[in-house]
């Protein structure tokens, strides 16, 4: 597409809408996005884009992978645009190509590295045209937005470009699948011990063979759709990665991968599988993209520890944790919980799953609790759930539909309660899952939590298997 | 009593698999049997108490069509004889006379009902519905691609009161036929409205079992029934 007279003055007044939010000293995020592409529709296929274009897509995982992608690059030293500070729809893409151009629009840098949304793919990826794009996993999310999975596959299957080289999921057969015809390579993580032969899931997605539609056979599941299967009937098999964790030490805080058919140490972040899977996948796509391994390795120590997702801190021998369950969306929340019960000791567990924009302003839906494995927090472990926020009642029943004893819950529509419903004593963590929505005020009741648990006399701290 | 779970292993979308979960809590004693889309149906040689289908995926949905088909004379002479049944979400348009694409081609359904569907993949329609079933409330959430257009002599199930029925027009949402229950309600529909879900154990023989969880799911009825009064 060529550039046009009201490409141009969509240009103009997006770089006049940003510098006037530097004036205003606040961030540009969408805003001169918005811009551009309200007054240009088609702004993206005129604007002029980096010689080298990364995209990282998929349901769940795609901003830790690309967060971490991004660190890894800056630390080799690459200069790159990203959206990491904006929104990954068209919008946020549009804003940061804008704010790293020329008055003409042409790119400031070679590189650039977009999250991207994957309901947003009609508007961006046909103009955007990502010379890499990293698919991490396709999962049921927001019903509202992404409605099934089926829907979301025609999308990416629409419109990615003939020419984009895909890393996909080898694990996930949704995701393996897509774009058969495009030039590809797989990341998978070799059965663990905690993977089993059945699903353990309300949800899984994948019942036939994709090929002939006949009855699968699990080599073994992981949870939900994810892990290894092949059809006796049509001899169609889960796909081999070229990128694959074979074992991870959590105490060493490494994982054994081979890379390409070279076996090697690589330093691990966090042990979680989900977390593995992210640092496997911004492995095999910076391989993708040309880092040699020494350079990953060295770029993968200096990734920070910390984890937005899921953080720890001990106070007076108990471990207090804040850990992110992102309602309506049944398969991050499902993750949550399994994380909850594995959790080492006696567990107090806080749920505020309520997105507060969506219960201020409407009647938050219910139907994703019931797609959601609140089986998880029926667990001997797990002495008490107090639920807090606007959904209460529901969560509460999805509870006893899970078998929970009533006896072990607390709830009540008054998050200012949570606290006080919440028992500290003789237990060994107090675990708080929580919407994205609403951090700041998890934030608050872990720090109440933390000000009554240093309030109890000092436990000794019971040496458990990590 | 016997309960028949079509196709569960495709037929299980946004939460609706939580219906079946609920009557199971109810119904210990009852016999319920899944269906695989490549089963034959239970329907077709028993008579089963109570059918369910739950929400699917556009192409599942051209699959059940034609995997019910052969069975069309079958389910009719079911609906007439009172079997009761349970359809949710797009599982309605099933028995519909057709299916619209965008494009205009159509989907032939199995014609049990006069109605049909109209699709439109890239407006997706959410809401909130409330309305009533026999004088009491009942609540639901909306989120389909289509459109249902009601013919002459379609018994809609529940009366719009807030929200949108079948079609925005429409002053009703679902479809009733003898004790065929089709509803675009999600939910789950069963867990959301206590008193539809006696009405359904009533019809199903089952006067005198009480609903799982009976307090707790009218504790959670009052407050969601004032949510929506408000926020509506
Ligand atoms: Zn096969």
């Amino acid at each position: 597409m060529r550039k046009n007279l009201r490409f141009y003055l969509a240009l103009l007044c997006a770089k006049g809408t940003a510098a006037g939010l530097r004036l205003l000293g606040r961030k540009a995020t969408n805003m001169p996005g918005s811009c551009a592409i309200r007054l240009c529709p088609d702004f993206l296929g005129r604007m002029p884009r980096p010689t080298r274009v990364i995209g990282v897509t998929g349901t769940n995982g795609k901003t830790s992978t690309s967060n971490m992608v991004e660190d890894m690059l800056a630390s080799c030293g690459y200069d790159f645009i990203c959206n990491g500070n904006g929104s990954n729809v068209d919008t946020g893409v549009a804003a940061a190509l804008i704010n790293h151009s020329t008055l003409l629009g042409k790119p400031k840098k070679d590189l650039a590295v977009f999250e991207l949304d994957e309901r947003s793919a009609p508007r961006i990826l046909p103009y955007l045209r990502p010379d890499i794009l990293l698919i991490t996993n396709i999962f049921r999310d927001s019903y509202k937005r992404n409605a099934h999975v089926e829907f979301i596959l025609d999308i990416l299957n629409r419109y990615i470009p003939d020419s984009t080289r895909l890393i996909l999921n080898a694990d996930d057969l949704l995701c393996a699948g897509i774009r058969p015809e495009n030039p590809r390579v797989y990341f998978g993580i070799d059965r663990q011990p905690d993977d089993g032969d059945t699903c353990r899931n309300i949800v899984q997605d994948v019942r036939v063979c994709p090929q002939c539609g006949g009855k699968l056979t699990w080599d073994f599941v992981r949870y939900h759709h994810i892990g290894r299967a092949h059809c006796p009937a049509c001899g169609f098999a889960s796909p081999s990665p070229k990128y694959r964790v074979i074992f991870t030490d959590p105490a060493r805080r490494t994982m054994r991968v081979e890379l390409a058919g070279v076996e090697r140490e690589l330093p691990l972040p966090n042990s979680s599988t989900i977390n593995v899977y992210n640092s496997l996948a911004a492995v095999a796509l910076l391989s993708e993209f040309g880092l040699p391994a020494e350079k990953l390795a060295a770029a993968m120590d200096k990734l920070a520890v910390s984890e937005t997702r899921f953080n720890e801190e001990k106070v007076n021998g108990r471990s207090l944790v804040m850990h992110l369950a992102k309602g309506q969306n049944p398969i991050a929340c499902s993750r949550a919980f399994e994380n909850a019960r594995d959790y080492p000791g006696k567990k107090s567990v806080l749920l505020f799953l309520d997105d507060f924009y969506d219960a201020t302003h409407s009647v938050e839906s219910t139907p994703w609790l019931y797609d959601t494995d609140f089986e998880f927090l029926n667990d001997e472990n797990i002495a008490s759930i107090t639920v807090a926020g606007a959904r209460h009642w529901d969560v509460f029943l999805r509870l006893l539909m899970a078998g929970v004893p009533r006896e072990k819950i607390a709830h009540s529509g008054d998050t200012g309660r949570a606290v006080e419903l919440t028992p500290t004593d003789g237990v060994d963590t107090v675990f708080i899952l929580y919407d994205v929505f609403n951090i700041r005020f998890a934030n608050g009741v872990r720090d109440q939590i933390r000000e009554r648990l240093k309030a109890l006399p000092p436990k000794e701290e019971t040496a458990h298997e990590d | 009593m016997k309960i028949e779970i079509l196709f569960p292993e495709f037929c299980n979308l946004f939460g609706d698999s939580g219906n079946v979960r609920y009557l199971r809590k109810c119904l210990p004693q009852a016999e319920f049997v899944e269906t695989p889309l490549d089963g034959v149906p239970l329907f077709a040689e028993d008579a089963p108490a109570l059918i369910c289908m739950s929400p699917m995926s556009e192409r599942i949905q051209e699959k059940v069509i034609e995997k019910l088909r052969p069975y069309r004379s079958r389910l009719r002479a079911l609906i007439d004889g009172g079997t009761a049944f349970l359809f949710t979400g797009n599982a309605v348009e099933v028995l519909g006379e057709y299916i619209e694409n965008e494009d205009g081609s159509r989907l032939e359904g199995l014609g049990l009902l006069p109605l049909s569907a109209k699709r439109d993949m890239m407006h997706r329609h959410n809401s909130l519905f409330l309305g009533s079933f026999e004088g009491t409330p009942v609540m639901g959430y909306k989120s389909q691609f289509t459109t249902t257009y009601p013919g002459e002599g379609v018994r809609g199930l529940f009366q719009v009161e807030r929200g949108v029925g079948l079609n925005k027009k429409c002053p009703f949402e679902g479809v009733r036929d003898h004790n065929f229950f089709g509803t675009y309600l999600l939910g789950p529909v069963l867990l959301l409205n206590p008193d539809f879900t006696r009405a359904l154990l009533d019809i199903l023989g089952a006067q005198n079992v009480p609903l799982a969880f009976e307090e707790d799911l009218r504790g959670a009825y009052a407050q969601r029934l004032k949510d929506f009064r408000e926020k509506m």
